[in-house]
């Protein structure tokens, strides 16, 4: 089933000249996990915010094309009708926290109670989600006690407590040590599992090459390629769009050593283990 | 953390009280020393509140709000003791100022009444969470886009607070002189105002972003994690404070 359809989006800031997004046209299956890939200024996040219906209603600006979100179409619902559909984490825990209650669970709740969602089902959801993330023995600390990548757990979870079908996540990890986003990453990918679609910026490329269904690379507003990791990685162009590959790629790209089988780099740690042995043999 | 709040979290059985009927517990330590006569009812009010205050073990915390207030109350006794127009009869006299029995009287019961006040609202601030109290005003009525602004300058200005002390960290790691005499303090001030400003609106632009997500501008009817306070103690307080007040009106009209 498609979930996300876009077709020729194109968006220009107010009070800018220049398009942020110059015409985009992809589709997006349900239970996908896309990773969004590009440099600075590339649109990955004003993509992201597409998709939730802040551009173009919070912003204003110029709009053209078309965004389906699971049927509905961005440009004419209401944001707060979209946040039923889609969740947004952004970047910055610091500013997601709604800075209106004491405790963490109470801030899991404070998108629930909004929704109206009714009391008996809010305390499985907000446990389920702390549990998910890793967050369980905080619930009581309040909110801006937490360090950054505490803080970072916490607002994921606050959107997945909203139970969204897509989720979406604009560099997530940026506040995590290696080990937290290793967990962030497999949590989300246990969602991607049980059938929400994930669409997640990231300039982690190893991990996006390991978690990612399909990348999308992003250059100046428009889309290059929307592939496999295995098909975008193994790009000879990819210096040109400011991307390095990941380092298990590189280095097979240094030796020469592709799979026989689909003409590849391999992209993940086992599977160039896997090539170089064979290569030796 | 540091939070714009007195409330102290020492979970007595008044912290456990229906902020609604604290609320209402005020205005009864308003109305009925106003209403009646006399300093006695005052009197016996702001025991009460003591009293109370005791038993919430927060009545120290009381008594720099109460020394605070003194400074004015004794200006009220020297200026309504020496002036208060219906001055007759000289009570005593210190190196040639008089001061009158009628308006010591008169300020006794402003002081009787600003005390009573004080320590009534020091209950509701003292033991209520600040997030408790705006909840229970969004349930009563009040917008939950008016709640969530107050409830949430309680927090976010204690952050710019420590954002304003990095920054000033920052610039004075980099050489600047933040600390001497008036001109140089003056000179500092600017590139250390400039970020925090900068810093504040894009935090509030990406907060509020933030909120959008979380479906605050939702029309649905909202609801709360927390049950409506129960008991019979709140249901019964409430009802005890208004029959008082009520009370209180019907004696002072039948006089």
């Amino acid at each position: 089933m498609k979930k996300i359809v876009v077709e020729g989006l194109k968006y220009r800031y107010p009070l800018t000249q220049d398009l942020a997004l110059k015409g985009i046209s992809f589709e997006i299956e349900q239970g996908e996990f896309v990773g969004i890939i590009g440099q600075n200024l590339s649109g990955k996040s004003t993509l992201c915010q597409a998709l939730m219906g802040l551009v173009p209603h919070f912003y204003k600006g110029g709009y053209g094309g078309s965004v389906l979100v699971d049927g509905l179409n961005v440009e004419r619902s209401e944001i707060c009708e979209l946040a039923q559909k889609v969740g947004l984490v952004f970047q910055n825990p610091f500013t997601q926290v709604s800075g209106s209650k004491m405790t963490v669970f109470e801030e899991l709740a404070f998108g629930l109670e909004n929704l109206g969602v009714a009391r008996d089902q809010m305390k499985p959801r907000i446990e389920s989600a702390m549990a998910l993330l890793g967050i369980s023995r905080f619930s009581q600390r309040n909110p801006f006690d937490l360090s950054g990548g505490q803080m970072q757990r916490m607002a994921i979870a606050s959107v997945i407590a909203m139970e969204p079908e897509i989720i979406v996540l604009d560099e997530p990890t940026s506040q995590l040590d290696p080990q937290g986003s290793e967990e962030v990453f497999q949590a989300i990918q246990q969602l991607s599992k049980n059938g929400m679609t994930v669409i997640m910026v990231e300039h982690k490329i190893e991990k996006i090459a390991r978690y990612s269904d399909r990348v999308m690379l992003l250059h100046q507003g428009a889309i290059v390629d929307f592939d496999t990791p295995e098909r975008i990685f193994s790009r000879d162009d990819l210096a040109d769009y400011g991307i390095e590959a990941p380092v298990f790629a590189r280095v097979c790209r240094g030796l020469g050593i592709r799979n026989p089988a689909s003409g590849l780099y391999p992209m993940t740690l086992d599977d160039a283990y896997d090539q170089v042995v064979n290569w030796h043999e | 953390m540091k939070a714009l709040s007195l409330y102290q979290d020492k979970g007595t059985f008044i912290h456990r009280v229906d902020s609604r009927s604290k609320l209402l517990y005020i205005l009864a330590a308003i109305l009925i020393p106003a209403v009646l006569h006399g300093f006695t009812v005052g009197l016996v009010l702001m025991a009460l509140s003591l009293f109370l205050l005791v038993v919430a073990k927060v009545i120290r915390k009381v008594i720099p709000l109460v020394g605070f207030s003194f400074l004015i109350l004794i200006s009220v006794v020297v200026i309504q003791g020496l002036f208060y127009p219906g001055n007759r009869h000289v009570w005593f006299a210190l190196g040639g100022l008089r001061f009158y029995q009628e308006g010591l009287v008169f300020s006794a019961g402003i002081c009787v009444r600003v005390l009573n006040i004080l320590c009534a609202v020091s209950i509701l601030v003292l033991t209520t969470r600040p997030s408790d109290l705006i909840e229970s005003l969004v349930r009563l009525g009040l917008s939950p886009h008016l709640g969530y602004v107050l409830s949430s300058v309680l927090q976010i200005i204690p952050q710019m607070t420590s954002t304003m002390e990095t920054i000033t960290d920052a610039q004075r790691s980099r050489g600047m002189e933040t600390e001497g005499s008036l001109l140089v303090r003056i000179k500092a001030f600017l590139p250390l105002i400039g970020p925090v400003v900068m810093n504040s609106l894009v935090n509030t632009r990406e907060r509020s972003l933030a909120l959008e997500v979380r479906a605050f501008s939702s029309r649905a009817k909202k609801t709360f994690l927390n049950p409506p306070p129960g008991g019979m103690v709140n249901q019964v307080l409430p009802i005890v404070l208004l029959l008082a007040m009520v009370a209180a009106v019907v004696w002072r009209v039948l006089q």
